[in-house]
């Protein structure tokens, strides 16, 4: 249980310390914040006084508090661009983004594992070796490279499937293939690696010795062996997926918050350019902390310490 | 140790432990080279890599030419057409030279980047593995915090900080490649420590410098530039990545993912303008790969999971 405080203590000041750099890192390039709200005629002295009510004249770290604080109540301001409110923006590409990553999500697993059991169970064979080369591609091939390649062939040539867009269906199964094709193949590797490991170890020598089939040597117990360091993974493949979703996401047209913050950055939208790296960066810091649980779920000698 | 003691007798001491460490085979980076030549990943991996190079070094030299230069008499040209080599994109500018001016910027940012990384995470890693305590937790602390983080929403950040543009890219793919190696270096030198050849060391009197350069060093490049080389597709692919939404390499300046996304709005009409970039793309990756996977198989058969299970 120490494990566990320790981790939610490590989390909660890893919090801390990513919204102070992101608001920092933010506001420090905000430029002339006026510029944007004001038309090109406004004189210094308006200028003057929209700083002054902006409260970009306080000092730094008493604005982080002003801000923090409006956050918690929900006041989250407006987009410079469009004036939407903020608050509305992240529940709708907050909802895509999580339907986009849940797929991604799911299809890592739902696809991974049972490919690297394949390659595992039939080690060394010609089915083996394809599933490694897939998946050493799936490495190697950068991922927009790859959404290009998917658009180009299943909505160019052949026409099967949509480019881009949101938010049927058919929309979502090429970004959350390739969102998630990297970790796929990782899953993969890993799987089988570790249902290796458990296959050549002495247990299974003797579980076999003691006349159990070999489908119930594999299905029941190697499996279950195999499963414990792949789950207690699956945290970080949070991360991951949060990271390659900016990239996704933009190639795709699909509305997240990934999609959201790249344009916000690139049309210098500060308020919409804070709040959604804040929110990618609790959502990434909350999935390397899940990834402490699965490990501690993982190995119950931790449990005691 | 104190001044005074004779240099002959530190030389015998490293001598004696060297030799030693070659008994132990901890010195793989001699048993490495003798494997070099053998190893086709690797050999397949340099040829590609030198065609790459090459390319990048002397493209721009045999070919000549201004990449800006527009020229709306002839766009989206196709390769082997009449003045152009790779064709033209839209607004007529010569692929070829882009292309090679685009390998420029990708090679000088990969290979930089990663080089400093791998300095700074080489430092890091070896005082924060050596020195053990305090310095050890602070210094892995900080690396652990910058780890934990996907590159391509660190670069994001960054260029909502100082604005879109390489610099953004060198600053956030250098920082976080230079947790990771930092955090296995450390690793690695935390395992060597506990050698007995290290306890000789101290035991004969060597300074700390000394037990750093001559014997933990050695023993921990081998499995560093096993990462770096790792480490360098990483930057490449999230270089071109950035640069395919913008916020990397900024007009006019070329890059291969900016190229790419240029030709994509012209896919029907000449996709040669998408392909030749993102295939130059994909024969550097592959290229930096093999000879990583190479290296790796001759160097140090450990580092396949530890690499791999670092996140890009």
């Amino acid at each position: 249980m120490r494990y566990l405080a320790n981790r939610t203590v490590y989390m909660v000041v890893i919090l801390a310390i990513s919204s102070v750099a992101v608001f920092y890192a933010i506001r420090l390039s905000g430029g002339d914040a006026t510029a944007a709200r004001l038309p090109a005629s406004a004189t210094e002295a308006d200028r003057e006084t929209l700083r002054e009510v902006l409260g970009l004249n306080d000092p730094i770290y008493q604005q982080y508090f002003t801000y923090m604080g409006r956050l918690l109540s929900g006041d989250l301001g407006n987009s410079l661009t469009n004036n939407a409110l903020i608050s509305k923006m992240v529940i709708e590409h907050g909802r895509n983004s999580i339907i986009l990553g849940a797929a991604a999500f799911l299809l890592v697993f739902v696809v991974g594992v049972p490919l690297g059991m394949l390659a595992s169970v039939r080690r060394n064979t010609f089915m083996d070796q394809g599933i490694m080369s897939l998946s050493v591609a799936g490495m190697a091939v950068p991922n927009f490279w790859l959404a290009l390649l998917s658009i180009w062939l299943f909505a160019s040539v052949l026409g099967w499937l949509p480019s881009a867009g949101c938010c049927e269906p058919r929309q979502l199964i090429l970004p959350a293939i390739v969102l998630a094709a990297e970790g796929t193949a990782l899953t993969v590797r890993m799987t089988r690696s570790a249902m290796l490991e458990n296959l050549d170890s002495d247990w299974v020598r003797t579980l076999r010795a003691g006349g159990l089939s070999e489908a119930r040597v594999i299905g029941k117990h190697v499996f279950r062996n195999a499963l414990i360091p792949i789950i207690s993974l699956a945290g970080l493949r949070i991360g991951q997926i949060v990271g390659y979703a900016l990239i996704v996401e933009v190639i795709f047209g699909w509305p997240g918050l990934g999609q959201v913050l790249v344009n916000a950055v690139l049309r210098r939208d500060y308020p919409v350019a804070q709040f959604f790296s804040l929110v990618l960066v609790v959502m990434v810091v909350l999935g390397n902390w899940l990834a402490d649980l699965g490990y501690l779920a993982a190995n119950p000698r931790l449990r005691k310490a | 140790m104190t001044a005074s003691t004779p240099e002959s007798y530190l030389a015998e001491w490293d001598q004696r432990l060297l030799d030693f460490e070659e008994s132990q085979h901890v010195s793989v980076f001699r048993r490495g080279m003798r494997n070099l030549i053998r190893n086709r990943l690797l050999l397949s991996g340099v040829i590609l890599g030198v065609l790459v190079v090459g390319a990048g070094v002397a493209g721009p030299i045999i070919v000549g030419g201004d990449y800006e230069l527009i020229n709306f008499s002839n766009i989206h040209a196709v390769p082997f057409s009449e003045d152009a080599l790779l064709g033209t994109d839209h607004l007529g500018r010569d692929t070829a030279t882009r292309l090679f001016v685009a390998i420029r910027v990708s090679l000088a940012v990969a290979v930089g980047v990663t080089g400093l990384a791998l300095l700074a995470g080489l430092a890091i890693g070896t005082i924060s593995g050596f020195r053990g305590g305090w310095t050890d937790r602070s210094l892995s602390g900080v690396m652990d915090f910058i780890w934990g983080f996907p590159l391509i929403l660190v670069a994001v950040l960054f260029a909502g900080g100082l604005g879109e543009g390489l610099l953004s890219v060198i600053l956030a793919v250098g920082l976080v490649n230079m947790a990771a190696i930092a955090r296995v270096v450390r690793g690695e030198v935390l395992a060597l420590s506990e050698r007995e050849f290290i306890e000789a060391a101290r035991a004969g009197g060597l300074s700390n410098w000394r037990i750093i350069r001559k014997h933990l060093l050695p023993n921990i490049l081998a499995p560093a530039l096993v990462l770096a080389s790792y480490y360098v597709a990483v930057a490449i692919i999230a270089e071109a990545a950035l640069s395919f939404i913008g916020l990397g390499a900024q007009p006019p300046l070329p890059s291969l993912g900016q190229m790419v996304a240029e030709g994509r709005n012209f896919l029907q009409l000449n996709h040669w303008e998408t392909t030749v970039p993102g295939l130059t793309l994909v024969v550097m990756v592959l290229s930096v790969s093999l000879i990583g996977d190479g290296l790796r198989d001759v160097f140090d058969p450990r580092l396949r999971h530890e690499a791999k299970g670092l996140e890009s």
